[in-house]
């Protein structure tokens, strides 16, 4: 009695694990059909094919404390700060990267009211409306398609052309510069802003709330 | 009835479905955050990745909360898990190093789903989910399920 019941009880074992092991094959195929055909529906969803990332998809930019972002190369860029890196980076693919004091400049050079100097915000809605430089646009790098009709005409008016994101290790003013280098605006009149919004605003400089020219202006760190 | 397997089931479940629909419903963000591991090169590697993980992430959620094929998604589970863990671990030890602070003092978002965290809260919960999966996998959690085994002469 008690052998018989060992000798059926193995292969008894070896079939539940076969039947979970394809049960797992099954769930994880149908699941992948599942999620990549929710990504097609969804308008939230991402293009396979769309390189999100103009700048490259290796990230090489070294952490800022708390904020949680890191790479492999992070580790030996001990004398720079994320910021400095990035200037570093976007120098490196041409792009000219403009300081706080420049920028406030253009802020308030008179061709700034004829949009001859414009301000592009490469972040998402989200932020945008929570706050942007006075006047910018918005321009978020990840749905170009959406701004390309109102932004490309003014750039292509414009002489000089400030793109900012967050500012430290954000690198998405210099994927949204890259963009719009690619469609035809000239490198020369490009700028990034690497200190992004977060200096703006330390620098006591005033933000827009909500709508480009909502005029619902505020003055931060006040 | 096992009241505590039930509501284990539904735990792991109803923690699946949060952090895969979080995520979902950012997907650029979570684009972001995958690319900081730097673990492919191929933009349409990492949009795929991207795309469908948080998605996939609902299904076996899901499947948990109804009961159906239970070991299965429960395996599944663990196979995503533990590299993801380790992904996480290692992302970790990059940042203790690179701050030089203690180990349990990095806070990062993983992307997981749960957004900022302390490094050794986020490997407990880790861990306690790979727990509830094993258990799950054991056999557990087989009341109110829909269809605990996808094969009807599955074993009990």
């Amino acid at each position: 009695m008690k052998d018989n019941s060992i000798q059926s009880g193995v292969p008894t074992r070896s079939l539940a694990i076969r039947q979970i092991f394809w049960e797992a094959v099954i769930v994880a195929a149908i699941g992948a059909a599942f999620a990549f055909t929710a990504n097609m529906i969804s308008p939230l969803g991402l293009a396979l094919t769309r390189n999100y990332f103009p700048s490259g998809v290796a990230r090489s930019v070294r952490p800022v404390a708390g904020d949680g972002l890191l790479s492999a190369a992070g580790t030996n860029s001990e004398a720079l700060s994320p910021a400095q890196f990035l200037a570093a980076q976007m120098k490196e693919k041409g792009l000219q990267v403009m300081d706080g004091s420049q920028t406030a400049q253009l802020f308030h050079n008179p061709r700034f009211q004829s949009n001859l100097i414009v301000f592009i915000d490469a972040r998402d809605e989200e932020h945008y409306r929570q706050g942007h430089i006075p006047g910018a646009y918005e321009f978020d790098p990840y749905h170009p398609e959406k701004y390309f009709d109102t932004v490309l005409p003014v750039c292509q008016k414009a002489e000089q052309i400030v793109v900012y994101c967050n500012g430290g290790d954000c690198d998405d003013s210099e994927s949204a510069a890259l963009l719009l280098r690619d469609v035809g605006i000239s490198n020369q009149k490009l700028f990034v802003y690497a200190g992004g919004i977060t200096e703006w605003m330390t620098n006591s400089l005033p933000v827009e709330i909500g709508a480009r020219n909502s005029g619902n202006l505020r003055n931060m760190n006040k | 009835m096992d009241a505590s397997t039930v509501l284990a089931r539904w735990l792991l479940g109803a923690a699946f479905l949060y952090m895969g629909l979080s995520k979902a419903l950012h997907p650029v963000d979570f684009l972001k955050l995958l690319r900081q591991y730097d673990i492919v090169q191929s933009s349409l590697l990492l949009n795929s990745m991207a795309a469908a993980l948080p998605w996939f992430e609902v299904f076996c959620g899901l499947l948990l909360l109804l009961g159906i094929a239970v070991r299965g998604t429960a395996l599944t589970m663990m196979v995503m898990l533990v590299p993801f863990t380790g992904v996480v671990l290692h992302r970790a030890l990059q940042l203790k190093s690179a701050l030089a602070i203690p180990f349990c003092a990095v806070k990062f978002d993983c992307g997981c789903g749960t957004g900022e965290e302390f490094i050794c809260r986020k490997l407990l919960e880790n861990f306690l989910l790979l727990l509830l999966s094993v258990w799950l996998l054991l056999g557990r959690g087989r009341q109110l399920s829909l269809r605990f085994n996808l094969f009807k002469s599955s074993p009990q």
